[in-house]
């Protein structure tokens, strides 16, 4: 199940909590300050020297919950096992406008992420540690950021950076571009940052919901954190929940838990849109029937990705919700690569006719042609995970695009449905 | 023709070809940079000839200094291949031709070495190509009495008029071109899906 609170921890030392939820604070939505902090968990468990910890998290086998599900210790290893200087980010530019589940957890958990951050630090040795993310009111991460000081439990110094209101501003090679003072664009690999990142260092970015489960990890064991989970993909993972009713909610959840837990109002869904803007659409039966770990989805072409569920409400047309999706994440194209710059406009604006009525009939094909031409051939993974979207789309709305042909549409409801940020880039300030 | 006055005819041979190659290298630069195509060829394959072209340029270029120097009519030292100024014949017109190489053999070893250089000195380095083409043009018509006059003059008025309308034409398309951050939007305005038009939604009719 995914709702269970376990008994407050009392006595301010560290005790494992057997359920859910791990990361998010007992009083749902009550940020925890650091006394809080370390009534329920203690201090961070520093090994004493680099390297120590990678065992345990490999042992866990947590994967890194930023969207791509890499294992961790694999990045960690890489980074701890180069020389010199390295430097380690935190990143919380959460970049899916539909998901909050970053910006949440460092709004009620920060001292979590903050000791995953240390201890990580400590694992590969870094010399430098930075926490990226978009600007905004973070008031309880400035006073973690205080508080920790004063009790001097750090084992280096964080730097704040902010992170540009771009899609891709997360993405790995990004966010070293942009510590290093340039603009957020993604860059070729190789090489990763990991072997040379930020100057050239070994730079190892991890999403800040993975070094909340590290602190997890390093103070209670791979034992206990695979006590949730599925034998293949252990422990929780944050998930943003869109209701077809209309409310979001961050949910913690069990790796492998059923969706339709996490589903309140299947009945009034047509379909789900599962792990993010880069994600895939499954009909609402086929998501209900699924559960939330990447071995179910995979079935399905699916993956868990940043966490994100959105329902559907049966009243909107579901071609007219991609095309507009598809059209921002066209804007979002960083415009470096020939086939996404040039690509996922078309794409967009073929989508767009097909959202409308009467679309002529070889814009489908024209569609999935481009959507061909442009997979697997740019820098980052933004041509793919737009071109994945695209495809599920239009299988799953594909009894719409019927009507759309016959010049009908099956929505009662216009109004937008999947949060949508305004604007879009157009000069290279908007990247900084 | 004698042995000696083979490496003469040799060395004005190599050096118009050299003429020619490098004008080719420079027109086949400006396309790269500007991302243009020739017929029938993939994009990648104009990168890689004018990398494989300017390699030859470079040997030839090589055969023209040796048989100048190894020509015992007039004494060229082989220094004065590098060395401006190292050569008592002809002094001005075959410093330019070192200062030419020089900056070529630059050019290519950086792009060598490009993976470990940061792009910035490896550009600001092959943009010594535009000072390169011209001191290698005068080199030519200063030293050579061949292309003061006939065809071969026109051959290079030719190699002149082409590398003018290159780098005419490389001002002009960088100068229409979009900053990186505007493309996007001009394309999806161009593909009638340009964000603040009204929305497919809002088009559908009932």
């Amino acid at each position: 199940m995914t709702t269970t609170v376990n008994e407050p921890a009392t006595g301010g030392a560290a005790r494992p909590a057997a359920g859910l939820p791990r990361l998010l604070p007992l009083v749902p939505g009550l940020p925890e300050d650091l006394r809080a902090h370390l009534g329920r968990y203690g201090r961070p468990p520093y090994r004493g020297g680099p390297g120590l910890l990678i065992n345990a998290i490999q042992a866990a086998g947590l994967t890194g919950r930023g969207g791509a599900a890499f294992p961790v210790h694999r990045k960690l290893a890489v980074v701890a096992g180069a020389r010199g200087r390295k430097v380690i980010v935190a990143n919380g530019a959460e970049s899916e406008p539909a998901s909050h589940k970053d910006d949440l957890l460092l709004r009620v958990a920060p001292n979590l992420v903050l000791d995953g951050l240390q201890l990580a630090a400590e694992a590969v040795g870094a010399s430098e540690a930075y926490l990226y993310l978009h600007p905004g009111h973070h008031p309880e991460l400035l006073r973690a950021f205080a508080e920790r000081s004063a009790a001097g439990i750090d084992w280096l110094q964080v730097t704040l950076a902010e992170a540009p209101p771009r899609f891709l501003a997360g993405q790995e090679s990004a966010v070293v571009n942009r510590l290093g003072g340039g603009p957020a664009l993604p860059t070729f690999v190789p090489p990763r940052v990991s072997d040379r990142g930020l100057g050239g260092a070994p730079t190892l970015v991890q999403n800040v919901e993975t070094l909340a489960h590290i602190a997890h990890i390093a103070r209670y064991g791979p034992r206990w954190f695979r006590a949730l989970g599925t034998d293949t993909e252990p422990g929780s993972m944050l998930t943003t929940v869109h209701h077809a009713h209309g409310d979001s909610q961050v949910i913690e959840a069990e790796m492998g838990a059923p969706l339709r837990a996490l589903l309140a109002d299947q009945a009034e869904a047509q379909a789900v849109l599962i792990g993010g803007f880069h994600g895939t659409w499954l009909p609402i039966s086929q998501a209900a029937a699924t559960t939330l770990d990447n071995q179910a989805l995979k079935k399905h072409g699916a993956a868990v990705g940043a966490g994100l569920i959105a329902a559907l409400p049966a009243d909107r047309c579901g071609l007219a919700e991609a095309a507009r999706v598809t059209r921002y994440l066209a804007a979002e194209s960083a415009g470096q690569c020939g086939p996404c710059l040039n690509g996922l406009p078309s794409i967009a604006g073929g989508l767009a006719e097909l959202a409308g009525p009467r679309p002529r009939r070889q814009t489908r094909e024209n569609v999935e042609r481009w959507a061909g031409l442009v997979t697997g051939r740019g820098a980052c993974n933004h041509p793919d995970g737009t071109v994945r979207f695209v495809r599920s789309a239009l299988k799953v709305f594909a009894r719409e695009l019927t009507r759309h042909e016959q010049g009908r549409c099956s929505a009662t409801n216009r109004r937008p449905f999947l949060p949508l940020p305004q604007g879009m880039p157009t000069t290279e300030d908007d990247w900084t | 023709m004698s042995g000696t006055t083979a490496f003469w005819y040799a060395s004005r041979a190599t050096g118009i070809v050299a003429l020619l190659l490098l004008t080719v290298v420079l027109v086949l630069g400006i396309l790269v940079n500007r991302q243009g195509r020739l017929p029938g060829l993939p994009r990648f394959a104009v990168t890689s000839l004018h990398r494989n072209i300017s390699l030859l340029a470079v040997a030839f270029i090589a055969a023209h200094v040796l048989t100048a120097v190894l020509d015992s009519y007039v004494s060229i030292p082989l220094l004065s291949g590098v060395i401006p100024f190292a050569s008592g014949y002809e002094r001005l017109w075959l410093s330019l031709g070192a200062i030419a190489f020089d900056l070529m053999l630059a050019m290519i070893l950086t792009s060598l070495v490009r993976g470990r250089l940061n792009r910035t000195l490896w550009r600001a380095v092959h943009l010594l190509a535009y000072l390169c083409w011209p001191i290698a043009f005068a080199h030519s018509i200063g030293s050579s009495k061949d292309l003061q006059h006939g065809w071969m003059l026109d051959l290079a008025v030719g190699c002149a008029l082409m590398v003018a309308v290159a780098v005419s034409w490389r001002l002009v398309s960088a100068a229409r071109q979009l900053p990186r951050a505007g493309r996007v939007a001009a394309l999806l305005a161009h593909h009638g899906a340009a964000p603040g038009t009204r929305g497919p939604q809002e088009r559908i009719s009932r």
